[in-house]
């Protein structure tokens, strides 16, 4: 179980900006492999990894939220 | 766009992070079922189709693409990165998309084609009012804070890895 104080650092109550954009530009660079990582299915509650989808297909994935 | 690309053999999915600019009517999440319920409420303020996929509560797989709000990543059969973008911007995903699948085609066609390291400056639409409805929706301490922070950087001159390009 993570630790109340991990949440709340990841999950900022308030927004200042991000200074992640230089830092994404090393992270996962192109032609190198995605890495795998499980999360839920929100229509079904099940948990799926993202190696699941990119087996037999391309995969676009987009990160985001509702605000 | 998911749609017109399915049958090319590109899954579409979006990961559920954080929320990028929390406020009075989405607080920062503190539980994974609030997520999960924000998740929904997403999906059905902006009819999303696609699968959405959830990220745990303290953003495991967000970090391990880079931590940023918006970013995009084509991914290949296999699992190898064709493509990224510090943000989401759909001509330029059909771009890439379409570049991808034509240089595959070439390709079949006997073309002798070598893989190379590619960058590319992205140019997105920058709509401000469907932005601010946005923060809006998030409440008014998202306005708040997005404008706070807004003030604070243009005080402190061009932001490392922002590409300000006026041409």
């Amino acid at each position: 179980m993570s630790g109340q104080r991990e949440i709340q650092e990841y999950n900022y109550s308030v927004f200042v900006g991000s200074d992640d954009f230089i830092d994404f530009r090393t992270i996962v660079p192109v032609g190198t492999s995605a890495p795998d990582f499980r999360a839920t299915v929100l229509e079904t509650n099940e948990t799926v990894r993202l190696s699941e989808y990119w087996k037999n297909k391309d995969v676009l994935i987009e990160f985001g939220s509702l605000t | 766009m998911a749609r017109a690309f399915a049958p090319k053999g590109i899954s579409f999915v979006f990961l559920y992070t954080r929320e990028a600019h929390p406020g009075e009517n989405y607080p920062a999440h503190r539980s994974i079922e609030q997520k999960l319920a924000y998740a929904k409420a997403f999906k059905a303020e902006f009819k999303i189709e696609r699968p959405i996929l959830v990220d745990d509560l303290v953003g495991t797989a967000h970090k391990l693409y880079g931590s940023l709000p918006n970013m995009t990543y084509l991914i290949s059969r296999g699992g190898r990165v064709l493509f990224r973008a510090d943000w989401t911007d759909p001509p330029t995903i059909e771009y890439a998309i379409d570049y991808v699948l034509n240089s595959r085609a070439r390709r079949r066609d006997g073309l002798r084609l070598a893989p190379f390291y590619a960058e590319f400056v992205g140019y997105r639409w920058s709509d401000q009012t469907k932005f601010q409805e946005g923060l809006a929706r998030a409440g008014q301490q998202a306005v708040d804070d997005f404008a706070r922070a807004t003030e604070r950087r243009s005080k402190q001159g061009p932001r490392p890895g922002r590409i300000e390009l006026s041409e």
